[in-house]
């Protein structure tokens, strides 16, 4: 990287958006985020299997938020989905996040859990802006920018006949 | 169909844009110029009792941030739900020589 003194901006270090440089940060970011996921889904899935009991506990005690009773309900109805459900979806997210493989669609499942986390963890000793609304942020960021097209297997899937057939797959891939 | 697609689509990101924004920095702001604590949760001595609590719920704050997801969500759907605006392509005469 080299600068001019004249003009500190023109520089070779090029951050437009549809040069090499972006497209390798935004691959970076959506397989360590993909990473982070499918380690805490898979390390569940070593301890306890398809079987992790702590999610509609700790479900049922996210009394007071800005869901409303919707944690509680389903703490308390939906444990079938639940105990199976949080480690296996961890992992699959991750996984299809460090392909690039149906890419929004995971990154959606992200948001969700990531939502979940940051309301019912409720760290916010220093802040709203935690740890788990950076998580939510990155997701939102994978999902919004399409990060899957870069150097991730959408962008071969995009331009298979069923997606060119079916345009709006592209909001679930990409 | 493009103008009222370029409408849904403005408010959409100007409505959670000022959701996110109210909710986390003018907010934050609110909460740092009230005093102690700085931070969105109760603040506690060594015994463990509460010494001063947020001036601002943190329910209402996360709220809003979960309200601009949701904009967002609906969004979303919003496009999936209606058809896609064909790109158009113009073309140009070639010569043959």
């Amino acid at each position: 990287m080299s600068t001019q003194a004249a003009n500190p901006l023109a520089t070779e270090f090029e951050l437009e958006l549809d040069k090499p440089l972006t497209a390798y940060w935004l691959a970076i970011v959506r397989v360590l985020t993909g990473w982070w996921f499918f380690h805490a889904g898979i390390t569940k899935i070593i301890e306890n299997g398809l079987n992790f009991s702590y999610g509609p506990a700790y479900m049922q005690q996210m009394t007071g938020t800005a869901l409303g009773p919707i944690p509680v309900w389903m703490g308390n109805n939906l444990g079938w989905l639940i105990a199976p459900g949080v480690p296996l979806f961890e992992t699959l997210i991750g996984l299809a996040l460090i392909a690039g493989a149906l890419t929004r669609l995971a990154a959606l499942g992200g948001v969700f859990f990531m939502v979940l986390f940051w309301v019912g963890n409720a760290g916010f000793g220093h802040g709203l802006v935690n740890s788990d609304l950076m998580g939510l942020l990155l997701f939102m960021t994978v999902l919004v920018l399409g990060a899957g097209r870069y150097y991730g297997l959408d962008a071969i899937i995009e331009k298979t006949k069923l997606v060119e057939q079916n345009p709006k797959l592209r909001y679930i891939l990409g | 169909m493009t103008d009222t697609n370029d409408i849904v689509d403005r408010i959409a990101m100007g409505l959670s844009a000022a959701l996110f924004t109210l909710g986390i920095v003018v907010l934050g702001i609110v909460e740092t110029l009230a005093g102690k604590p700085f931070g969105a949760a109760p603040l506690t001595n060594d015994a463990g009792e509460v010494i001063a609590t947020p001036m601002i719920d943190p329910t209402i704050r996360t709220g809003l941030v979960i309200a601009g997801l949701l904009v967002l969500a609906l969004w979303g759907l919003y496009k999936v739900a209606t058809p896609l605006v064909e790109e158009t392509t113009t073309q140009r005469e070639m010569t043959a020589d």
